[in-house]
C-alpha cells in the first residue's frame, strides 16, 4: 500500500468503514509515513472545523408553524404557538406559495386515498415504529428539552417521580456523543425516560421503558456489547433495542449504523 | 420496511425540516431563499409521495430539495450554464498539509468556515454538505445525478477547494 493508496483511505478510517485488514494496512503504513500522518491530521482538521464550527441553521419557529399548516401536521399539546408569520418578500415565494399550499391540499388527500389502510400492527413494528415515532417528536420540536444537561447526574433524578421505574443508565455523555438533555415518552402506552445525544450534527434518541409483557422482535439479531440487539431500519432511521433486566432500550437516530453501534457498550457495559 | 401511512407521513417530512432548512440555508446563503427552498420541497414531497418507496425518507428529501434548488436557480439565472451547477473544478494543485495548515484550520472560527463554504461552486458546497449529513456514498450518487463511483473523487476535489478557501478566509 503506497501513499496515494493510503491518502484515499484516510477519511474511511477515520469513519470506520474500513474492512479489518485494510484498516490494519493504513495503521501500519501510517505508523511509519509522517508525510500520511500530517495529512490525516489536516483532514481531521477539516472535518472537526466543519462538523463542530460551521453554523448549524435552526428552523424558525414561523418555518415551522408554516410547514405545519402546509404538511396537515398539529401542533403538540406541549407545545405553544408560534408566533404569526411574516411577510417575505421574495418574489419567488409570492408565485409559489399559493400554488404549493393548494397543491399540498390536494396532495394530501391523494396521499390517504393512495396509501390505503394503515399497516397492521404486529409487535416486531410496533415496537420499532414507537420508537421512532418518538425520535421524530424529539427532532421536530423547537422546544428545549424538558430537563437540560447538566451531565447525567442532573438529568436521571428528574425522572424520579415521573416514571414508575428508575431507568438505568451507565453513560453521562462524551464528546462524541454529548447528553442534550431528556424527556418524557410513551412507548407502546408505558411511560418511558428519553434521553435526548448528539452526535456530530446527527440527534439521537435513547428511550428506557419497562420491557414487561411489551412483543419483542425476534428477527435481525446481533450481538453488541455481548448481549442480543435487534437492527431494523423503519422510515430512514436505524432503530436498536434491547433488554437489560427488566428494561427495554431503544436507540434511534439517522447517524450511521456504525456510530450508533457504538453508543450501546456506554450505555449498557457488556455483563 | 413499511408502508408509509397517510396519518405519519407528513409527521415524518417535518420531522426532517431542521436538517433540511440547515442544508437549505447554506446551499441558497439566504434565510428567505431557504425557507422558499424548503416549503417547494414539502409541497413536492406530499405531491409525489406516491413515487415514495420505503428506505431513507431524509435522502429522497434531500434529492427533491436539490431537484428544486436547481429549478430556482435556473428560473432566477436562465442565462448560467447548467453545466456550472455539475462541475467541481479541481484547479491548482493541492494546498501544501503544513503545520501552518493545521494550525490554521484548528484556529478557523464560524464565520470563516460559513465564508469560505459560500464561496464554492453550487455542487462543490452541495457535495460537502451532503457528506457533513451523513449520507453515503450512493445516496449521495442519486442526490447529484452522478455515479457513485465518482462521489469520493468529487468530494476530495471539493475538500481541496475549501481548504483553498480557507487558507484565504483565516488570513
Amino acid at each position: 500500500m503506497n501513499c496515494d493508496d493510503v491518502k484515499d483511505l484516510l477519511r474511511d478510517q477515520r469513519k470506520g468503514s474500513l474492512d479489518a485488514p485494510t484498516r490494519v494496512a493504513v495503521a501500519a503504513h501510517l505508523a511509519g509515513c509522517a508525510d500520511c500522518r500530517q495529512a490525516g491530521a489536516v483532514e481531521a482538521a477539516l472535518d472537526e472545523a466543519l462538523e463542530t464550527r460551521l453554523p448549524r441553521h435552526r428552523l424558525a419557529p414561523e418555518l415551522e408553524q408554516r410547514l405545519r399548516a402546509q404538511l396537515g401536521v398539529a401542533v403538540p399539546p406541549e407545545s405553544a404557538p408560534a408566533r404569526p408569520s411574516p411577510a417575505h418578500g421574495a418574489a419567488w415565494r409570492a408565485f409559489a406559495t399559493p400554488f404549493a399550499s393548494a397543491l399540498a391540499a390536494a396532495a394530501l388527500v391523494v396521499l390517504v386515498l393512495r396509501l390505503g389502510a394503515p399497516r397492521p400492527l404486529d409487535g416486531a413494528w410496533s415496537l420499532v415504529d414507537e420508537a421512532v415515532s418518538d425520535h421524530l417528536r424529539v427532532v421536530s420540536t423547537t422546544h428545549p428539552p424538558e430537563i437540560a444537561s447538566g451531565g447525567v447526574h442532573q438529568v436521571k433524578p428528574w425522572f424520579t417521580g415521573r416514571v414508575d421505574f428508575a431507568p438505568r443508565l451507565a453513560f453521562a455523555g462524551d464528546d462524541d456523543f454529548p447528553l442534550v438533555g431528556g424527556s418524557l415518552g410513551y412507548v407502546l402506552h408505558h411511560k418511558a425516560a428519553v434521553l435526548h445525544f448528539r452526535r456530530r450534527l446527527h440527534a439521537i434518541t435513547l428511550l428506557i421503558f419497562p420491557a414487561e409483557g411489551l412483543p419483542w422482535p425476534e428477527r435481525d439479531v446481533v450481538r453488541l456489547a455481548d448481549r442480543p440487539v435487534v437492527e431494523q431500519e423503519a422510515r430512514g432511521f436505524t432503530v436498536l433495542l434491547w433488554r437489560d433486566a427488566d428494561l427495554g432500550y431503544a436507540l434511534v437516530s439517522d447517524v450511521n449504523r456504525a456510530d450508533l453501534e457504538a453508543l450501546v457498550p456506554k450505555i449498557t457495559p457488556a455483563r | 420496511m413499511t408502508t408509509p401511512r397517510p396519518d405519519g407521513f407528513a409527521r415524518e417530512i417535518l420531522g426532517h425540516a431542521e436538517a433540511l432548512y440547515n442544508h437549505a440555508r447554506h446551499l441558497t446563503g439566504g434565510d428567505a431563499e431557504a425557507q422558499d427552498l424548503v416549503q417547494e420541497t414539502c409541497a413536492r414531497a406530499l405531491t409525489n409521495a406516491h413515487e415514495y418507496r420505503p428506505g431513507n425518507l431524509k435522502a429522497w428529501l434531500f434529492r427533491i430539495l436539490r431537484n428544486a434548488f436547481i429549478d430556482a436557480r435556473r428560473k432566477r439565472r436562465p442565462e448560467q450554464p447548467l453545466g456550472e451547477l455539475d462541475v467541481v473544478d479541481g484547479g491548482d494543485a493541492e494546498p501544501l498539509r503544513d503545520d501552518l495548515e493545521l494550525e490554521r484550520l484548528r484556529g478557523l472560527v464560524a464565520d470563516e468556515i460559513e465564508a469560505a463554504l459560500g464561496a464554492l461552486s453550487d455542487d462543490a458546497r452541495a457535495i460537502i454538505l451532503l457528506d457533513l449529513e451523513g449520507f453515503t456514498e450512493s445516496e449521495v450518487a442519486q442526490q447529484l445525478g452522478c455515479a457513485a463511483g465518482t462521489v469520493k473523487s468529487r468530494l476530495s476535489r471539493a475538500r481541496v477547494l475549501l481548504r483553498r478557501q480557507l487558507k484565504d478566509y483565516a488570513r
